[in-house]
């Protein structure tokens, strides 16, 4: 039972996680019809800024979150406004944007390993506290990310719901022309969009790395793939899908490790955990859980 | 800088850049025909030569059976992806094939009594007391091809540039082939595949199996890729199959003009340039980082390569602009 416990809240941990950056990839496909691969990009950037402003320039921790939030805004807008841009107006495929957000991608991971080297790098945080739960050790720095987490996914989920651009948001996704003949401001709605993402993606960064304890530059990469199936499996283009793909995919990925699963998978195999569930649900539902039956275009 | 005047770097760069033509050419069919975005092609060419090496050290195969074996379980890994996931919409299946990739690596990477784990092929039990390598037989073929240079170019040829000749022989047989076998009718049923998949069924088409046949035949190629991609490197490790590799083939595709197999040849060299001759980048402003460095740099400069291609030039060098933007 205490295993089955830990199991649980470190898969909502890792779910949580995945959930808030799925939500960013989502909403820009959603919005922009664009797979976002550099996503798990801007995770390390956000984990390496505030690393770099909270232990290097000895800023208030808060605070170097906050302003990497904002770094990781800024770069998603600069590169809507020198590359995305452009390349929709010259009405690019679906390819050219996947292999313009894969340079994004190798440009952003070498520039942080350029930045600050191969080395792995850990916050300057209290990794050592823990309570006991159900017989489960929690540590505070889990519970911390989860509390946190979860404030910023019911808030951005509220935010979607009821505020006048997250309306404008669902409107453009569900029928661009159509939002834009009534009168939605385009412009808005996409800045919105990579507003939202870029910093969800900081965040997601920094959670990430608080709960892995050492990071290196390769973190968002190695986390897209469980993202991206997070994505996959909550509909691509559904904002409240990816945040529950996350999370059931956090909770599936950590529970198959549990001893009483016929032994349980050896936490190595996590990932692939994760995309047998992918793949097993596309087989029954192509569309993905949330997905409504193929209407063609 | 000496080193650029090496014939020997030169071989090399060429030598890469036919085994990457290769790898992208599995991609051509796919892509350039059938209009499939495949991003897990790397996973192919990692199937194929390990199912090689551990077939010729762990078991002692005969090296072209177990190289036979090697481009048919990479094929096995092409009708699997495709018959679980190329039902899915076009972008599912592509990140979908990222994950197929993405997960052979894994298994390879975390399999050490199979695989050898992250020592690579180096740590593979062979039978015996065998020094773990699967080249002896190829070895044998490349210093007999050495021996019967040697009186015509003199102290240039070795075995390197005999690995060269084979490596560019195979990949002008497949372009052959390839471009033989896209002015079939079958190609041309793909090829409308592309564009829309109602006016082939209503033809009577079964549009899925087209797609099938076509990823499975990108995959043979891509296995043929791996196995002279083990060959050259003599030591297999599972970081050889990151996903950045099938990007470079993408890159590689792109660059040709995706739809025309001509210009692949040339797309390939250049790529090898760009990829090997970066870290002879010893000039300034490169001069202010160190090796390690401009090994970063070098990636970077693809990916910048990459992006500056599909905004200025999304055809390719030899592609046609109406054939590139239809997706």
């Amino acid at each position: 039972m205490a295993e089955f416990v830990q199991l649980l809240f470190n898969g909502l941990v890792a779910g949580s996680i995945f959930g808030m950056a799925a939500l960013g990839i989502s909403l820009v496909y959603s919005v922009l019809h664009l797979v976002n691969f550099a996503a798990g990009d801007f995770l390390t950037l956000g984990a390496f800024t505030t690393f770099y402003l909270a232990t290097s320039q000895h800023l208030p921790f808060v605070l170097a979150v906050i302003l990497s939030m904002v770094i990781g805004v800024i770069v998603s807008l600069i590169l809507e406004f020198i590359l995305w841009r452009r390349l929709r107006r010259s009405g690019a495929g679906m390819l050219a944007l996947f292999l313009v957000a894969s340079g994004i991608a190798f440009i952003l991971r070498q520039s942080i390993a350029l930045t600050f080297g191969s080395d792995s790098r850990r916050f300057d945080l209290d990794q050592l506290t823990t309570y006991e739960f159900l017989g489960a050790q929690i540590a505070r720095l889990q519970l911390i990310v989860l509390l946190c987490a979860s404030i910023a996914i019911t808030g951005i989920a509220l935010f979607i719901k009821k505020s006048n651009i997250g309306k404008d948001m669902r409107a453009y996704a569900d029928n661009a022309s159509l939002a834009a003949v009534s009168g939605i401001n385009v412009d808005r709605v996409i800045i919105a969009t990579w507003t939202i993402s870029g910093a969800y993606g900081a965040l997601a960064g920094v959670f990430q790395g608080t709960v892995q304890g050492q990071f290196t530059n390769g973190m968002g990469l190695d986390l897209l793939l469980a993202i991206l199936a997070a994505v996959v499996l909550g509909t691509i283009g559904d904002a409240y899908g990816a945040l529950i793909g996350g999370f059931v995919l956090g909770v599936v990925m950590d529970l198959s490790t549990w001893d009483a699963l016929a032994g349980g998978i050896p936490s190595t195999y996590k990932p692939v955990v994760g995309f047998a569930v992918l793949v097993i649900v596309l087989l029954f539902k192509p569309e993905g859980i949330f997905g409504v039956r193929a209407r063609k275009i | 800088m000496t080193a650029i005047l090496q014939p020997g770097f030169w071989v090399f760069i060429l030598t890469m850049s036919g085994i990457y033509g290769i790898f992208t050419l599995g991609l051509q069919v796919q892509y350039g025909v059938g209009g499939i975005l495949n991003f897990g092609h790397v996973g192919m060419m990692a199937l194929s030569s390990y199912t090689m090496a551990i077939l010729v050290i762990a078991h002692g195969f005969n090296f072209w059976v177990a190289a036979a074996s090697g481009v048919a379980v990479a094929a096995l890994g092409g009708a699997f992806l495709g018959l679980t996931t190329l039902r899915l919409r076009g972008d599912y299946f592509s990140i979908v094939s990222i994950a197929f990739s993405e997960i052979v690596r894994y298994v390879i990477f975390n399999s050490d009594g199979l695989t050898g784990g992250a020592q690579g092929s180096l740590a593979i039990m062979p039978i015996g007391d065998a020094y773990p390598s699967y080249t002896d037989t190829w070895d044998t073929i490349l210093y007999w091809i050495r021996d019967h240079l040697t009186p015509i170019l003199g102290e240039i040829a070795d075995r390197d540039m005999a690995m060269g000749i084979l490596v560019w022989i195979t990949f002008g047989i497949l372009l052959f082939i390839v471009s033989r076998v896209e002015r079939t009718s079958w190609a041309r049923v793909l090829r409308a595949t592309r564009e829309d998949d109602d006016v082939p069924s209503a033809l009577g088409k079964n549009v899925f199996r087209f797609r099938l046949q076509a990823v499975i035949i990108g995959s043979i190629i891509g296995g043929i890729a791996g196995i002279y991609w083990a060959l050259q490197v003599s030591l297999l490790s599972p970081d050889d199959f990151l996903t950045i590799v099938t990007f470079y083939a993408w890159m590689i595709l792109i660059l040709s003009g995706a739809t025309k197999v001509k210009g692949l040849a040339i797309a390939a060299i250049f790529f090898g340039f760009l990829y090997g001759g970066t870290r002879f980048f010893t000039f300034w402003p490169f001069s202010f980082f160190d090796a390690s460095q401009r090994s970063y740099m070098r990636i970077m400069i693809i990916g910048i390569v990459l992006i500056v291609l599909m905004i200025r030039r999304p055809q390719g060098i030899f592609g046609k602009r109406e054939e590139m933007v239809l997706e």
